[in-house]
């Protein structure tokens, strides 16, 4: 009965051992770009794809290119190893996990979160689902 | 707006089964029948709900918010089916109508089995709070009421198409994956309800017996399900993996390996008298978890750290998911410490060399698991909680601690299926361990020569391969002269082959970038690819377009074709392609093709003419061509949004002269794509690029041509695929081992259904007393013998 208790005590021991030694360098927290810039290691860092800027994959070294704007309104470049993401420009925001060398956040990987749907209290651009068209501005 | 009455009605009705059924606790018939008359109703209804999104959505009728927002009219059938629970609140829907419909199929058995007053009674009280969240959150809002503040979106407008659905869910897997998986979690119920009737008719041992069987099924599908996930994520999402520890998955992992593990426990407890209190609290933590599961998933709580969508569904679901898990939570686990005392009665005191040791041993591992895993997702919610800063979890956390525990777990499945139940010899353990002790040893030194060095991986591959063997042989023992009991067996050897089957992929997958350039032989990772043009697919729909990216792969003389495909879709209104990887599979691995982008590469010399202008081949003065008219004649007949429309030139060589119609069709997009012409006996082509119409002078427009020459290779423009080449080695032991796992679970629950069967008496064997152990084929079985040995110890 004892040996029982014990080996099951050794065993849940280990693994709080270890889970803690795997949760020093197995997490990663969020930060803005400013934070990011004074962090040497990686972080994530949520924003959203500033699109005047545009965005670009080169093949030739598969690197995509574009800059990004976090919700304190700040902006920098990223440079991300691999291609344009699924659903990048349909992503309300962006989660970029990587550290910033050069003024650079060097990305090693892209969450884009897509609304799966579009909320919102105004209907986008209801006169594409019109039923009449004609009805006021046609223009568009 | 009868869609949402129905709902209220359904709501209230399911109050009325409940309260009837925790009436009907002393034998009352009458109350009994209210009770389940009322759940017939809710069935009924739900089907009658179900039923009437579903006609909402193949009818089109755009101006209820849910069918606009989640499908339109250029979606296939089983797509449209798929789109009623696409949504939050068609999902919650779809989970309702399960729970409902499992609850219906259980009725004739708790019933018979005698538990269907209190098994019902909380049955029906985790079906009113679904109903409640239905209620909260309706698939029967108009668009004006959703669009309450927009005055463009007045009352009884019907936008004309909806929104659609994502194109990255456009395949089989949506129309499969889901329903299961729900299936499995309102599977969950059914433990749930039991431990509590159990409980509530103070028997804590009968309803293990009654609710194995589905206690077996939950888990069977829910793992099936979760399985289906990572084959959709692998096979078309282009994740590159099956499992990436995302939160989404994790949420629905959780509640599974809980439930593995209570399967174990529960087992345990029906052949020794043990572990009473933990299978209590493993089915009602199991429940807790998949509402918990439901709670990280659809509450929005971890938008940021998963590759899932979410959306926030409102206060007032998110308070409502977290009460109704305290009010579960309080429920279940305040009634297990109200019969503490009686639980704790008879527990059989367990040898260090008893199945039933190594098993809870083995469970352990298993909750350990589960725990790590749900640290790990909870992680953020409470960094943010208690620090203020939100802190996600690496996948390297969850694999440097599940590379141990896997290696555990293996070896303690291994000597599992070795010891007897109650006690075992030390001679007779090591002589079942020689023969799969020897082979796993053989086949671990085996992959070493082929190159696993590293050390974890090469213990978790002898782990596997000692859990393989030991259940093959017993598997083999056994199949003939008892195929019913071989499903334990069946499901660790699938375990065991998905663990090599990780190994191997995960561990000894190599990739690389490719650029591959149309038709040019290109060497990587030792395979030739060859990028042979497109083709597109799905042509017959407006919204899209879609192009198979046919790749030749070449290894070892063989050879095959991947197609991943780029798909341009009105849903992001054609800014950037959907991407799905192409694979090529072979029994021993993957070549696994995620294309990245596509250019052009080349550039032909152009030159821009108008009417009968003289303009000479760039390459060769000998050839001239000239424009004759511009030709409209494809443009006015398509009707389409994309125009055709084609120039008459005629060509000038010494030997000869000839007119020839040459076109190109401009896209709504206004991109050209133009059909080159090949000038006869000449590696020459002409293309025409453009038109750039002079509105005032439309016979004075200009016409861009292109020239390429065959031999010029930098005038020839071709595609260049950018692709990202992998090898998954054995990937397919991934697949086998859970089909496998599955399999196994089928057996079993044919065989615990079997045992409930009324049938000839046999004498009970009290808890306690020695009985002999049989020794047939000097093989263990995973039960002793028949159920005759049920210890009633625990009942008070």
């Amino acid at each position: 009965m004892k040996a029982k208790y014990l080996i099951g005590g050794l065993i849940v021991t280990v693994f709080v051992v270890i889970g803690l030694i795997s949760l020093d360098g197995g997490t990663i927290a969020y930060s803005d770009i400013q934070t990011a810039r004074s962090t040497p290691g990686f972080v994530k860092v949520k924003g959203s794809w500033i699109k005047e800027n545009g965005a670009d994959y080169d093949s030739e070294h598969d690197i995509f290119t574009f800059h990004m704007r976090d919700s304190t309104d700040h902006m920098i470049k990223v440079v991300h190893n691999g291609p344009r993401p699924n659903n990048f420009e349909l992503a309300e925001s962006i989660v970029v996990e990587g550290r910033i060398e050069n003024d650079i956040l060097q990305s090693r990987h892209i969450l884009t979160k897509c609304p799966s749907k579009y909320e919102g209290n105004t209907m986008r651009d209801p006169s594409a689902y019109a039923p009449a068209a004609g009805e006021g501005n046609s223009e568009s | 707006m009868f869609g949402q009455i129905l709902v209220n009605f359904l709501f209230a009705s399911a109050i009325v089964s409940c309260g009837a059924y925790f009436l009907s606790w002393r034998d009352n018939d009458v109350m009994r029948k209210v009770g389940r008359s009322f759940m017939l109703v809710v069935f009924g209804g739900l089907c009658v709900v179900l039923g009437m999104l579903v006609y909402n959505i193949f009818q089109h009728d755009f101006s209820y918010y849910y069918v606009y927002n989640y499908s339109n009219t250029e979606l296939s059938a089983p797509l449209l089916f798929a789109t009623s629970y696409a949504g939050q609140e068609g999902s919650f829907m779809l989970w309702t109508f399960l729970v409902s419909l499992i609850g219906v199929c259980m009725l004739p058995y708790v019933r018979r089995v005698g538990y269907e007053s209190h098994f019902m009674s909380f049955y029906t009280l985790a079906l009113i709070f679904l109903l409640l969240m239905m209620v909260a959150k309706s698939p029967f809002q108009f668009v004006w009421e959703h669009f309450a503040s927009d005055p463009n979106v007045y009352t009884g407008f019907e936008p004309q198409n909806g929104r659609g659905l994502n194109p990255l869910l456009h395949n089989l897997w949506i129309t499969i994956h889901p329903p299961i998986l729900f299936t499995g979690f309102a599977a969950m119920t059914v433990p749930f309800a039991f431990a509590m009737a159990g409980l509530a008719r103070r028997e804590y041992t009968q309803w293990i017996r009654v609710s194995l069987p589905w206690t077996l099924f939950g888990t069977a599908v829910l793992g099936f399900g979760i399985m289906l996930g990572g084959f959709w994520a692998y096979e078309t999402l282009g994740w590159g993996g099956f499992w990436a520890w995302d939160p989404v998955e994790n949420s629905s992992l959780i509640p599974w390996l809980v439930c593995v593990a209570l399967v174990h426990t529960m087992l345990t407890q029906k052949q020794t008298g043990g572990l009473v209190k933990t299978n209590f609290f493993l089915a009602v933590s199991a429940f807790i978890l998949v509402l918990y599961s439901t709670f990280l998933t659809r509450s929005g709580v971890l938008g940021d750290t998963s590759v899932h969508s979410f959306v926030d569904p409102g206060m007032f679901a998110y308070i409502l998911l977290i009460g109704t898990m305290i009010v579960f939570g309080v429920l279940g686990f305040g009634m297990i410490f109200r019969r503490i005392g009686e639980l704790g009665k008879g527990a059989a005191d367990f040898k260090l060399n008893s199945r039933e040791f190594i098993i809870g041993i083995g469970s352990m591992l298993t909750l350990i698991s589960a725990g790590i895993v749900l640290f790990g997702t909870s992680y953020p919610l409470f960094s943010e909680l208690i620090v203020h800063t939100k802190v996600a979890m690496q996948v390297s956390f969850y694999n440097t601690s599940h590379l141990l525990l896997a290696i555990l777990i293996g070896v303690v499945n291994a000597v599992s299926m070795l010891v007897n139940w109650k006690v075992t010899g030390k001679a007779l353990f090591f002589k079942r361990l020689r023969l799969p002790l020897i082979m796993a040893i053989a086949a671990t030194a085996l992959v070493v020569a082929f190159g696993w060095q590293d050390i974890p991986y090469v213990l978790l591959a002898f782990a596997s391969f000692l859990s393989l063997f030991v259940n093959l042989d017993l598997l083999i023992r056994l199949i003939a002269s008892r195929p019913d009991k071989i499903g334990a067996y069946v499901s660790h050897i699938g375990i065991a082959a998905l663990f090599l089957g990780v190994i191997a992929t995960s561990r000894y997958s190599v990739l690389d970038h490719a650029r591959l350039v149309q038709d040019e032989p290109t060497e990587v990772l030792g395979m030739t690819l060859t990028y042979q043009g497109k083709r597109e697919i799905d042509k017959q729909f407006k919204d899209r377009e879609k192009y198979e990216y046919l790749v030749k792969v070449q290894k070892n003389g063989g050879e095959g074709v991947v197609k991943p495909i780029l798909y341009w879709s009105d849903y992001n209104q054609r800014k950037s392609a959907f991407l799905e990887p192409g694979i090529n599979r072979t029994f021993v691995q993957d070549v696994y093709v995620s294309p990245k982008a596509v250019e052009i590469q080349g550039s032909s010399p152009t030159a821009a003419v108008h009417k009968f202008e003289e303009t000479p081949f760039p390459f060769d003065s000998n050839v001239v061509v000239t424009l004759q008219r511009f030709d409209m004649t494809s443009a006015m007949q398509g009707g389409g949004p994309d125009l055709r429309m084609g120039v008459e030139l005629t060509f000038d060589t010494p030997d000869s002269t000839w007119s020839e119609v040459i076109y190109s069709t401009r896209t709504v997009d206004n991109l050209w794509r133009y059909e080159p012409y090949q000038v006869p006996g000449t590696g020459y082509y002409v293309a025409l690029r453009e038109i750039k119409p002079d509105r005032s002078n439309l016979a004075n427009s200009e016409a861009v041509l292109s020239f390429a020459d065959i031999d010029r290779a930098e005038t020839l423009e071709r595609e260049v695929f950018s692709v990202e080449v992998s090898t998954k080695p054995f990937i397919n032991l991934v697949w086998i081992g859970v089909i496998l796992m599955v399999a196994g679970f089928g057996v079993a629950i044919v065989r615990r259904v079997k045992e409930l069967e009324p049938r000839g008496k046999k004498p009970a064997n009290p808890v306690g007393a020695a009985k002999p152990m049989p020794q047939v084929h000097d093989a263990p079985s995973f039960e002793s013998e028949s159920s005759g040995d049920e210890s009633e110890a625990g009942k008070a």
